[in-house]
């Protein structure tokens, strides 16, 4: 009997042992670590065949700079990643450590500013109000609203959008100023520009990379915006602002408000940034950030390299007041001279 | 489970047992990441059995095996790091199930064997600190199941034991299998497109444990060890979770005949 016992312990014990059959990533060297970057992004990154990029040769260029680079020097590593991943000239492209964040500023290098915060600040908001991500007043002797929205990463929601519009009643028309807005949540972008939209609208579309190519991508997927639960809906005129630095969701945001009722894009090119982005980690912890799927206007235009406004208006902050709300303010006084005398 | 089976004998009409679990997790998910995660785990849950018929109508029609049913609920968090530490994955897994099981009982020996059907479902929420418009993947399943397990009874000077050994591993179902360049926006609107079969040659899931019931005169106590594992796949996309815990528990037990222990068949 005291064999059966030991016999059927030795069997349970056995049974529970157990085996890790993970696959592994790539060593954790210099060589390693840019190696799964190069081929992530090879993979994964979306814009590879429409900004040209030969990414081979960055490979080949790179190798004998990562080669020379020890274990322990994570510092010339990183530039080294850094510098690498910049070739793509694409401001959702970073590497994050636990030590610094890459990024690329090539892309708004060499554009017009088209933004001074002081002026904004000074002469337009002046008393300004805060509802949710919104900061607004009236200009122009309470004649035309003013909206500023300097990032999506906070909401305006419906209920915000609702005391806005309540606080415009008599106004003839709305700015809306996304000019230095970096981005943020895309929802927040949608919702804003819901507030201007009557009905339902196809305001875009996405296409995921979804293979290894430079060219698989998957088939256009159309991107509904739904209209407002907002009881009103905005339909006077409305003049949206940007510069460059209105980028990624305000990039999105922009590109979607050219299709709302009575609006016109204003200012100077935007920023881009139509790659959603997505991320991956390397072995060695850093994360890597990309775009990874792409986004179009509703024409099926990309919309990576920016949009160009409908009006462009250039400020060379050389006077006391913004040039491109300046213009603004008398778009809009036109349009609802038109309007009312029609 | 085991214990219905043996319990039965003993006039136990249902047991419901309380366990506290703690342990090591391993965590693959590479929607969210290509690395391999390490950290802890945590739970709590609870395992009850009941015979299908009452000992009293067993004895009159003189036969000892019988259908038990089971049923079980785990809640487990989890929190793992990437190698390097620099990230944290944290994991919130909810399991539940029911099966029943025919159960064979060799009296002379104290040794009880039982085999049978499990319906398991399984969801879970993952949520990784770093990753960029994906931070949260889930895990879904539902599944047919087998079970098998054995007991073995002795006594000790004052106290009898139990010890058992089960597993349970899936056969066929449905799962929830995004895809690598699935957004956030997107994963909660097309959930159900992306439902697949499940089965072992997609998804292969283990549950094993091996436990000790303690049965002292006002209680009754278990200590155990716990292996689970679960790996599925698709489109270069490798998923896996796996953990060890330790176990601790304590049983409710209601009997008809409170004096009789694991032993007494």
């Amino acid at each position: 009997m005291a064999n059966v016992r030991l016999y059927i312990v030795l069997l349970l014990i056995a049974c529970t042992a157990c085996t890790h059959r993970f696959d592994g990533v790539e060593d954790n060297t210099p060589m390693g670590n840019m190696e799964c970057l190069w081929r992530t992004l090879d993979e994964k990154y979306c814009y590879f065949e429409e900004k040209s990029i030969d990414w081979q040769k960055v490979h080949d260029d790179y190798v004998p700079k990562v080669k020379t680079i020890r274990s322990e020097d994570y510092l010339a590593l990183f530039d080294t990643l850094a510098n690498m991943v910049n070739c793509l000239n694409d401001g959702h492209v970073n590497i994050y450590s636990d030590f610094d964040v890459s990024r690329c500023d090539s892309w708004y290098e060499g554009y017009p500013k088209n933004w001074d915060w002081d002026v904004v600040k000074n002469r337009y908001l002046k008393d300004y109000r805060i509802a949710g991500g919104a900061y607004y007043n009236t200009i122009a002797d309470g004649q035309v609203g003013y909206i500023y929205v300097s990032s999506f990463e906070q909401v305006v929601g419906v209920n915000n959008m609702a005391y806005i519009l309540r606080s415009f009643k008599e106004c003839k028309g709305l700015i809306v100023d996304v000019r230095e807005n970096g981005g943020g949540d895309l929802e927040y972008a949608y919702q804003l520009a819901a507030t201007f939209f009557e009905h339902d609208t196809t305001v875009g579309y996405w296409q995921h990379k979804n293979g290894c190519g430079h060219n698989a991508f998957s088939k256009l997927e159309p991107q509904q915006l739904r209209k407002s639960k907002m009881p009103s809906t905005w339909l006077r005129p409305v003049v949206v602002l940007c510069n460059r630095k209105t980028y990624s969701a305000a990039n999105f945001f922009v590109s979607i408000m050219r299709y709302a009722h009575n609006c016109a894009i204003m200012g100077g090119v935007s920023g881009g940034g139509g790659g959603m982005p997505l991320s991956y980690e390397l072995p060695n912890g850093w994360t890597v950030r990309f775009s990874s799927i792409r986004m179009f206007d509703a024409s099926k235009n990309s919309i990576e390299p920016g949009i160009h406004p409908d009006v462009l208006v250039e400020d060379n902050l050389q006077t006391e007041q913004d040039e491109i709300i300046e213009a603004a303010v008398q778009l809009i006084k036109k349009c609802y001279k038109n309007d009312t005398s029609r | 489970m085991l214990m219905g089976g043996m319990a039965q004998a003993e006039n136990v009409e249902h047991e419901s047992i309380l366990m506290l679990r703690f342990g090591g997790s391993w965590r693959q998910d590479q929607y969210l990441s290509p690395l391999l995660y390490k950290g802890l785990m945590v739970g709590i849950g609870n395992e009850w059995w009941q015979p299908f018929r009452k000992e009293t109508k067993l004895g009159q029609a003189g036969k000892l095996d019988n259908w038990e049913h089971v049923g079980r609920l785990d809640v487990r968090f989890d929190w793992t790091y990437n190698p390097t530490r620099s990230n944290v994955l944290y994991a919130l897994q909810l399991q539940t199930g029911w099966g029943a099981n025919y159960v064979w009982r060799f009296a002379e020996h104290g040794v009880q064997v039982f085999v049978g059907p499990y319906l398991d479902v399984s969801g879970g929420i993952k949520y990784h600190i770093a990753n960029v418009n994906k931070p949260i993947s889930l895990d879904l399943m539902v599944s047919a199941q087998a079970q098998a397990g054995v007991s073995y009874a002795f006594k000790g000077k004052k106290t009898s034991y139990r010890l058992r050994y089960m597993l349970r591993f899936n056969l066929i179902g449905v799962d929830y299998m995004p895809d690598y360049w699935q957004s956030y926006y997107e994963m909660y609107k097309e959930v159900l497109g992306q439902v697949r079969c499940a089965g072992m040659w997609n998804h292969r899931t283990l549950h094993h444990e091996l436990t000790l019931d303690m049965q002292f005169p006002h209680s009754t106590w278990r200590v155990g060890i716990c292996h689970d594992y679960d790996e599925y796949g698709q489109k270069n996309m490798m998923f896996s979770t796996e953990e060890v815990s330790l176990v601790v528990g304590t049983s409710f037990r209601y009997k008809l005949n409170p004096k009789k222990d694991f032993t007494s068949f």
